[in-house]
């Protein structure tokens, strides 16, 4: 069984070459716009002015080591944003591509169950994609660090001072930080990935509009039928409560300028609580309709006779 | 155990049509087995209810195993191939036996490099740059490395021509057939397989018209080729099928002795493309 998923999820990596073409491609124009001035934490600017001037002491360690962290931290939203599109569309991808191009025959001319391939989508979606994606930004992380000495460098700053010296303290935190919450986020977004999985094995056209147009219309439909809006509110609950940070909104979350002015140095890692996502109900019962989602998916791929 | 598949009383039915009606038969270790149809005649249901990829009615059961409900154990045990199982276009030829290797406890690693370094399938190309018929020798030579005892074949060489479809059935006797495995196969381009085959089944709409030994149809088909008065005679002897060929009347006869049809022509065994005809005609008449 585990050496099947191991070969099973080393398939859909082979097949789908956007899992690490996509986080690539996001660290080459975030590099680039690096290189080109657009993104450039406004406070080393001052920063390197100060350190030009010759104060270098001015600016505390904390400071230094805030600045750092927002950098990385906006720097990294864009992968994880990236991540959930492309989660979407593997997803969606997943159990459709193998019908519409008839693979799907010879795969199940092979001693695997229709459970275990469903099983390892499921897999990479909630494990292979939030790995590669971190692999991908720590190595981003680690270039743009160093493309930036240089930057500091030519500028008269001292790189070694203003970057390196917090700089491990500052990655520990950030990654640890990061790959936590890309592990937790798919887990919390797991209903949707149970959906997509079951929509991309039982629609014969048009997976995205398929899955899509539901999730807008059935809260519509329920709210005409009946007089509730239980599956509305179900669905919009998803975004507005992350039970994975703490004390901050989502929205909050990504506000650079507050998490610069509500701490001496920021740390991503006390955003993180895996206690309160762990024991949260709706994560589980979350797992739960991804989990009948997935059934529904093995079951169609097993009964359906589509000749 | 010698009968490898054994089907009693099978039925699949989609909506009101039934694709195969009652059908009973086995087929035995060691054997080629050849299922013949005309189009939409249930072989290739019949071929899906033995490989598990769908559920029947009445009896079934390949290897021991009920394919519908032990497929996992079934395909350790079984292979196919079908035109419309396609291997995947995006991987490549190493990507493939490595997942291969990972996946199927039969499948020899060595023997499908061996086989593969006959071809010129290079190892580094994806499926989508290899022609149709490099891509079949791929998947036979990946088939042959699975230690299979059954190996189901629908129009495997559907589209080849006729290098490879000659080279393909070379493969398939020399590599993978000897005389331990069996193989069940159907084509349309039946000529090209009757030399191979130890038994035979006719299938049409659902029902089987003939299941016999190849060996055997000498002592019960005889076709005839005659004119004139002898034609009539002959006739009286009850044909299951006659048609016109240049002039002369060639007449397919069941169950009838060679010695009553001497001098009344040209007598012989029919081709299993000629038989198919007679059986199918005659059974509609």
């Amino acid at each position: 069984m585990i050496p099947h998923q191991f070969a099973l999820v080393r398939r859909e990596v082979w097949e789908h070459r956007s899992l690490w073409l996509t986080p690539a491609a996001v660290a080459l124009v975030m590099t680039l716009m690096l290189l080109t001035g657009y993104i450039f934490a406004s406070g080393y600017k001052e920063l390197v002015d100060i350190g030009i001037v010759g104060a270098q002491n001015l600016a505390a360690e904390e400071h230094r080591r805030s600045g750092l962290t927002a950098f990385l931290m906006g720097y990294t939203v864009v992968f994880v944003i990236a991540s959930a599109i492309l989660t979407i569309f593997y997803c969606l991808d997943s159990l459709y591509a193998e019908r519409k191009n008839k693979s799907i025959l010879f795969w199940r001319s092979l001693p695997i169950t229709d459970a275990e391939t469903v099983i390892s989508k499921l897999l990479t979606a909630f494990v292979a994609i939030p790995v590669i994606t971190f692999v991908v930004i720590a190595a981003a992380h680690l270039v743009n660090l160093i493309l930036m000495s240089i930057f500091i460098g030519i500028e008269g700053g001292n790189p070694g001072y203003m970057i390196w010296q917090s700089a491990p303290k500052v990655l520990f935190d950030v990654w640890t930080a990061v790959l936590l919450a890309m592990l937790m986020l798919p887990l919390w977004f797991s209903p949707f990935i149970g959906w997509f999985l079951f929509i991309s094995a039982w629609t014969k056209r048009s997976p995205l509009l398929a899955a899509f147009l539901p999730l807008f219309v059935v809260p519509m439909l329920e709210r005409i039928i009946f007089p509730t809006h239980f599956i509305g509110e179900a669905i919009y609950s998803r975004f507005t409560q992350w039970p994975m940070f703490s004390g901050v909104h989502p929205g909050e979350f990504f506000d650079e300028e507050k998490l610069m002015e509500s701490h001496d140095a920021i740390s991503l890692l006390s955003f993180i609580d895996i206690g309160k996502f762990l024991t949260s109900p709706a994560m589980w019962a979350g797992l739960v309709v991804c989990g009948l989602f997935a059934t529904a998916a093995i079951y169609v791929r097993r009964y359906r006779d589509e000749s | 155990m010698t009968s490898l598949v054994s089907a009693s009383n099978v039925s699949k039915r989609y909506k009101d049509v039934r694709a195969v009606d009652d059908v009973s038969f086995e087929i035995e270790k060691g054997k080629i087995m050849g299922l013949i149809g005309p189009n939409g005649a249930g072989k290739t249901t019949l071929l899906k209810a033995v490989l598990g990829l769908t559920d029947c009615d009445g009896q079934l059961s390949v290897l021991g195993l009920d394919p519908f409900r032990q497929r996992k154990k079934l395909m350790q045990n079984i292979c196919f191939i079908a035109d419309v199982a396609v291997l995947p276009r995006w991987i490549k030829v190493t990507q493939l036996l490595d997942f291969m290797e990972a996946t199927h406890p039969n499948f020899s690693r060595n023997r499908a490099d061996e086989l593969l370094s006959r071809t010129k399938v290079r190892k580094e190309a994806k499926v989508r740059e290899l022609s149709k018929g490099m891509v079949t020798q791929l998947h036979l030579s990946i088939i042959t490395a699975i230690d299979a005892r059954l190996l189901v074949l629908d129009e495997p060489t559907l589209g080849l021509d006729i290098i490879f479809r000659k080279e393909f059935y070379g493969n398939l006797l020399s590599d993978y057939f000897d005389g331990e495995r069996t193989i069940l196969i159907t084509t349309h381009q039946v000529e090209e397989i009757e030399n191979l085959l130890t038994d035979i089944m006719f299938i049409n709409e659902g029902r089987i018209l003939l299941h016999s030994r190849m060996e055997a149809l000498p002592d019960t088909y005889v076709e005839l080729m005659t004119s004139g008065e002898d034609a009539e005679r002959a006739r009286r002897l009850g044909p299951i099928h006659e048609r016109d060929v240049f002039g002369k009347k060639v007449m397919t006869f069941e169950g009838v002795d060679r010695e009553h049809l001497d001098g009344l022509g040209e007598a012989h065994t029919p081709s299993v493309a000629d038989l198919f005809v007679a059986k199918v005609k005659g059974a509609a008449a």
